[in-house]
């Protein structure tokens, strides 16, 4: 990840938009890393859509609910039960499914609500100026610098038990100054160019010149560190299930990690300890090379279009 | 980096992994008796000590006048030198007590019992104050008599009463003086920290180093040793105790293995004793609790205040398979409030819900319970013709459909039998055609969403240690508990109940108690506010090969017998 | 110092300090509007609703919120942070107790990562585009995305059952603590021994950002024009690497190090859950799931306190070391 606040040239309102596109799709295909990310997100997405199929197979294949009539503990991995079955009968390879569809859900929402937080709070801090900007960049930093886990941690206490949508509200709340300072330096650069100019000029509102004229043009960076976003999304979740602070209705692989843990199953079933955590860090990296190739596309791009300005 | 840095970094390298992979060596004469706790105990005080393994560490110190034995009915007199005599009066004892000495040295006397008892009441320190209120006066007649006089008479004195800790009146004296001052003196007890616990027990506290170990030696004034009580040749014959905190139970099943450790104080799951059996120097203890764990029900509102939906929930759920399947056989079933090994108050002759029938006799029996109270579905579970079929659409009495119910549950990692029992009986319940679910819910929430809120339908929840004295009954289930943080959590109001509840804690004749106490029993067999389940049997763990004697009791192996007789093995 | 610095620093404290009051406020109200209470958790049959209640009016939890409120503050500027609900200590002393073990752990792991980092980072920038670089890279990027309590477990079950070269929990041995005979030294190595195993877990997941970090800074140092002048002068290439462009190249590593405090201190809160560890963090954890609103709090704000305090460090540390930047 590059660090220091390189000040990104902002671009033109894009003539061609979809050449512009199939151009960015194109090096981005280039890139192997990029290629990679791409596979791997689509090898747990696929994951995620197969969730729904085993409990409508056999209702014994429900990841929450679902036991083996004959078996009762822990077992390794035999026909009936790919991956085996966990301390009370459950099918573990439903359970990771599962996991794969609570990690998109709660990766993606998160990124995307902290995403909108960031975005909102940037723009509106590098286009109004002065106070509301100190403010909110006051508390950009306020926020950025606490560690979200704990801080999320301590407002559990707060509901008694966090539900899964909870959680994803907590985190989206707790990750967006990161990104509202990247938008905001974009739209103090783009404050002053010649079509924002124009536009103020032609009389549209605050508003409409917000989300008309510098929203579309923010867009990109946004989209880009949302990738970002949903890594740290499913680290928290994830690592909150795991110190047992999670929804224990929901299934999350990082609630498996904490069966596996508090059942005392971490040395006796490696078939149950490995499969979540492999999967977790697949994904975050298989979301972490996406955000990367993005980023390579993006950058270039972008100092190529600066520099014909 | 030069030659010379190079070669020092090297040396330095090979000496530190010399030391690290050398075992500790063991001066000859050391052994301590290791042992695992499950957690950190929370504090040395013993007003404040409310978590098992603080207790477990100060059961070594200090010591209660009264216990129970292995094997003995009757109370057996420990820092009493007999049992106690009562008056024509029937509220008035005088107890003798032992020649005995604090750790420190100093005598043992009536004062100390009688100081006590005294704090207790003044302060009204929250665990033993309702055994102590209707005490009225606690005099030392003499440094070895104490006398008590009670407002009325109380079966519950003898058992309940008279087994509290006692502590030294010199330990306390200046603590509960300064507490008297404070604002909020119980708070000012509880904070104490007490460094040296001063006792009477075997063993006295050498050092605490805070999340690692507790370091204790045997106590050489301690009164016992030597003397034969209830029939046992006490020592302790151990020189020293290394308590050591383990985090998580397969870590210390692991020490267990490799010989850290000799014993883990804690329970452990029954998928353990296939692999621990297999260990020549293991030995697994399976012993009764104490304990009952039940689903209970919200009679506050629909519609578990119908008692029929409760019979026939009560006939759904199959005891014998969660004892089977989720305990893996380590239980029993339980069919009354009382744990049936409670042998003299246990009331064998209750109403026992669909024993022995199988899933679709136990789904025909709801049915009829069902059908008979006005219960209407569009689809019955059980057809014109008589057979079993998926039912729906189950309508209460009054003809409104019925809305899904909620069991709550303590999360699986925190109970994986709770849980999963939640589980099955969902999908028991839903058999007949009553819309349960199972939810988990942190602990701590869900005991304030049942305690306090009153706000569920069912939850599955337990006791883990139940007295002998059967005086629980009285407190789950008679109406003037049913308040916020009162433990009649299901909202019981029964007249009859609650007049023979409060006459059998005041009833002296054990008889006649018994009598009462088995009427109750009936009358919550047929009501059904709280389903009792299961009672699973408490699995620990020991190694044999360094230390033998171990006294297996009601709640296990991890009492003051099996510490007073333990000795090294030749 | 000139008058822009002291500007800048008083402006930093006066901003920390309100951050930290901020924080102390919300800390309040959400521990006093949180549902659970720690008597509720008390499951004894033996005491009624009158103990309970009796027991929270001596917790003070009965007040009316802005006496509350008051007395806290009170406490919080004279330096009593409470006694805990649990241990019924006062929360100070235990977290005088617990916090050396988590300044050992943490700032030996965060050393080790960071010279690490910066020294193979180093190297693998002067070897860009060979396989080295590729496989270092890749190496540190997966090490990044691991998910730490997972890794741990691993590392647990590798290094402490299996091989069963290192301790499988806790800090220290009892046995070795409570031998009279045993000397300061054996004392320590104890310590070290148990502090292997979480020290690589931190080292592993946190190594690879700063390698990144100082590969990518010293590609972009080796062309400034200093560097020119360098080569000009004849100097050879190691002399080159080492001396000019890695010292100015480790400078943007010293701000990823406070940028990512925050999620090394998560890191560290994981890994003393897993390993037992007795420190902070753990102690944290156990204080949340226990409604022990004192020591939660006192624990929070401490480790607030010292990300602040770490992230102004950091500025200024940056901001003396390059010549270039002045507030």
């Amino acid at each position: 990840m590059k660090t220091g606040n390189e000040q990104r040239d902002a671009f033109a309102a894009p003539a061609g938009r979809r050449e512009w596109l199939a151009g960015g799709w194109a090096l981005f295909w280039e890139n192997p890393i990029g290629k990679i990310g791409l596979i791997l997100m689509a090898c747990f997405a696929l994951m995620a859509a197969a969730s729904f199929v085993p409990p409508l197979l056999d209702p014994m294949y429900h990841p929450m609910h679902g036991v083996d009539p004959e078996i009762s503990h822990a077992t390794g991995p035999s026909a009936a039960h790919w991956l085996g079955t966990d301390f009370i009968g459950r099918d573990i390879f439903s359970q990771l499914l599962a996991g794969a569809r609570i990690a998109f859900m709660v990766g993606l929402s998160a990124a995307f609500m902290s995403i909108f937080f960031g975005t909102l709070i940037g723009m509106i801090s590098g286009y109004a100026g002065r106070f509301a900007d100190t403010v909110l960049m006051r508390l950009a930093d306020m926020v950025m610098v606490m560690p979200t886990l704990l801080v999320v941690l301590i407002l559990s206490s707060l509901f008694g038990q966090l539900r899964i949508w909870t959680i994803v509200l907590l985190i989206a709340l707790f990750r967006w100054p990161g990104v509202s300072r990247i938008i905001r330096s974009q739209t103090l650069t783009l404050k002053h160019r010649p079509f924002i100019e124009a536009a103020r000029v032609a009389g549209a509102s605050h508003l409409r010149i917000i989300f008309r004229h510098i929203l579309p043009n923010v867009l990109p960076l946004a989209m880009l560190y949302m990738t970002f976003r949903v890594t740290s999304a499913i680290i928290i979740e994830a690592a909150l299930a795991f110190l047992g602070f999670g929804d224990p209705g929901t299934v999350s692989w990082g609630m498996m990690l904490q069966w596996v843990w508090k059942t005392g199953h971490m040395f006796q079933a490696p078939y149950w300890l490995l499969p979540p955590g492999i999967c977790i860090s697949l994904l975050t990296l298989s979301f972490y090379m996406l955000g990367r190739a993005m980023e390579e596309v993006l950058d270039p791009r972008l100092r190529k279009e600066g520099e014909s300005d | 980096m030069t030659l010379c840095t190079k070669i020092n970094r090297a040396l330095l390298l090979i000496a530190v992994s010399v030391l690290w992979l050398c075992p500790p060596g063991w001066a000859e004469t050391r052994q301590p008796l290791r042992i695992g706790l499950g957690e950190e105990p929370r504090t040395l005080n013993i007003w404040m000590a409310s978590d098992a393994n603080s207790n477990n560490i100060l059961s070594q110190i200090y010591q209660p006048l009264y216990r129970h034995a292995p094997g003995e009915t009757e109370m057996v007199p420990w820092l009493a030198a007999g049992p106690p005599e009562m008056a024509a009066d029937g509220v008035t004892y005088q107890v003798r007590l032992r020649p005995a000495r604090w750790s420190d040295g100093s005598a043992f006397t009536a004062a100390d019992v009688a100081f006590t008892c005294r704090l207790i009441k003044e302060f009204k320190i929250p665990r033993h104050y309702s055994r102590w209120k209707f005490v009225d006066q606690i005099e030392a007649v003499d440094d070895r008599t104490v006398r008590f006089i009670l407002k009325e008479p109380m079966a519950i004195f003898l058992t309940r009463s008279l087994t509290i800790p006692i502590v030294s009146e010199k330990e306390w004296r200046e603590v509960a003086a300064s507490a008297r001052k404070q604002k909020k003196p119980l708070a000012s007890l509880f904070n104490h920290t007490v460094k040296r616990p001063l006792g009477t027990g075997p063993f006295v506290l050498e050092k605490w180093h805070k999340g690692a170990y507790l370091h204790m030696k045997k106590n050489d004034l301690f009164f016992g040793q030597g003397l034969r009580i209830g029939g046992r040749l006490l020592g302790p014959f151990v020189e020293e105790i290394l308590f050591k905190i383990y985090g998580t139970s397969d870590v210390a099943m692991l020490a267990l293995k490799k010989g850290a450790i000799d014993m883990y104080w804690q329970g452990i799951q029954p998928g353990y004793i296939e692999n621990l059996e297999q260990h020549p120097e293991i030995r697994i203890f399976s012993s009764e609790r104490s304990a009952l764990y039940y689903l209970g029900f919200n009679l506050r509102k629909p519609p578990f205040d119908d008692p029929a939906l409760r019979r026939a929930a009560a006939m759904l759920v199959d005891k014998s398979f969660i004892i089977k399947r989720v305990l893996q056989g380590y239980g029993s079933r339980m069919d009354s409030i009382i744990p049936s090994g409670n042998e003299f108050w246990y009331n064998p002759n209750l109403t026992e819900y669909g024993e022995d029938l199988n899933r679709e006799q136990r789904i025909r029996a709801a049915y009829r319970i069902l059908k008979q109270a006005g219960y209407r579905w569009t689809q019955p579970p059980v057809d014109d013709s008589g057979k079993v079929q998926p039912a729906e659409g189950l309508r209460l009495p009054g003809g409104s459909l019925m809305e899904s119910v909620t069991i709550l549950t303590p999360p699986a990692d925190y109970d994986p039998h709770r849980a999963i029992s939640g589980l099955l009986i969902q999908q028991w319940l839903r058999q007949a055609g009553i819309p349960a679910s199972s939810r988990p819910m942190a602990f701590g929430a869900l005991l304030q969403q049942v305690k306090a809120r009153h706000d569920f339908d069912a939850f599955i929840l337990g006791y883990g240690r139940l007295s002998l004295d059967p005086d629980y009954l009285r407190i789950f289930f008679h109406s003037e508990f049913d308040r916020e943080r009162g433990w009649n959590m299901s909202g019981y109001h029964n007249p009859e109940f609650d007049r023979i509840a409060e006459a059998s804690e005041k009833t002296m004749d054990l008889e006649a108690r018994r009598l009462r106490i088995y009427k109750m029993q009936e009358i919550i067999a047929r009501d059904v506010p709280y389903l009792p389940i299961y009672l699973p049997r408490e699995i620990e763990a020991v190694r044999t090969d360094r230390f033998t004697g171990w006294v297996q009791m009601l709640e296990g192996i991890g009492n003051i017998w099996s510490f007073c007789q333990l000795s090294p093995v030749n | 110092m000139t008058m822009e610095i002291r500007r800048y620093i008083l402006g930093r404290l006066f901003q920390i300090t309100l951050i930290f009051f901020v924080i102390l406020t919300v800390l309040f109200l959400l521990f006093r509007l949180a549902p659970g209470d720690p008597v509720s958790r008390m499951v004894d049959p033996n005491m009624t609703p009158e103990d309970a209640q009796r027991l929270i009016e001596q917790l003070g939890l009965d007040l009316p919120m802005w006496q509350q409120y008051l007395i806290y503050l009170e406490n919080f500027l004279k330096g009593r942070f409470g006694i805990s609900f649990h241990y019924g200590q006062p929360v100070s002393e235990i977290i005088l107790n617990r916090l050396p073990n988590t300044i050992l752990l943490f700032t030996s792991s965060i050393l080790l990562a960071a010279f690490v980092g910066v020294f193979l980072g180093k190297i693998v920038s002067w070897k860009k585009g060979e396989r080295i670089d590729t496989w270092v890279t890749i190496g540190a990027l997966v090490c990044h995305t691991l998910f730490l309590p997972w890794l741990a477990l691993i590392i647990i079950w590798v290094f402490a059952y299996w091989i069963g070269w290192f301790p499988l929990t806790g800090m220290i041995s009892a046995e070795i603590w409570t031998d009279p005979s045993a000397g300061l030294l054996r004392k320590g190595l104890d310590i070290a021994h148990h502090m292997a195993l979480p020290l690589i877990t931190l080292f592993l997941i946190h190594f690879g950002s700063y390698l990144l970090v100082m590969r990518s800074s010293m590609l972009d140092t080796l062309r400034e024009d200093y560097i020119l002048t360098a080569r000009a002068k004849g100097l050879d290439e190691a002399t080159i690497r080492n001396r000019h462009a890695a010292p100015n190249a480790a400078l943007p590593v010293i701000t990823s190090v406070g940028l990512s405090l925050a999620f090394s201190i998560n890191g560290g809160a994981l890994t003393e859950t897993v390993f037992t560890w007795p420190g902070l963090g753990r102690e944290l954890v156990f204080a949340v799931s226990n409604n022990d609103y004192p020591l939660a709090q006192a624990s929070f704000l401490l480790i607030a306190a010292v990300v602040l305090t770490a992230n102004l460090v950091v500025d200024l540390l940056y901001a003396y070391l390059d010549p270039r930047i002045r507030y």
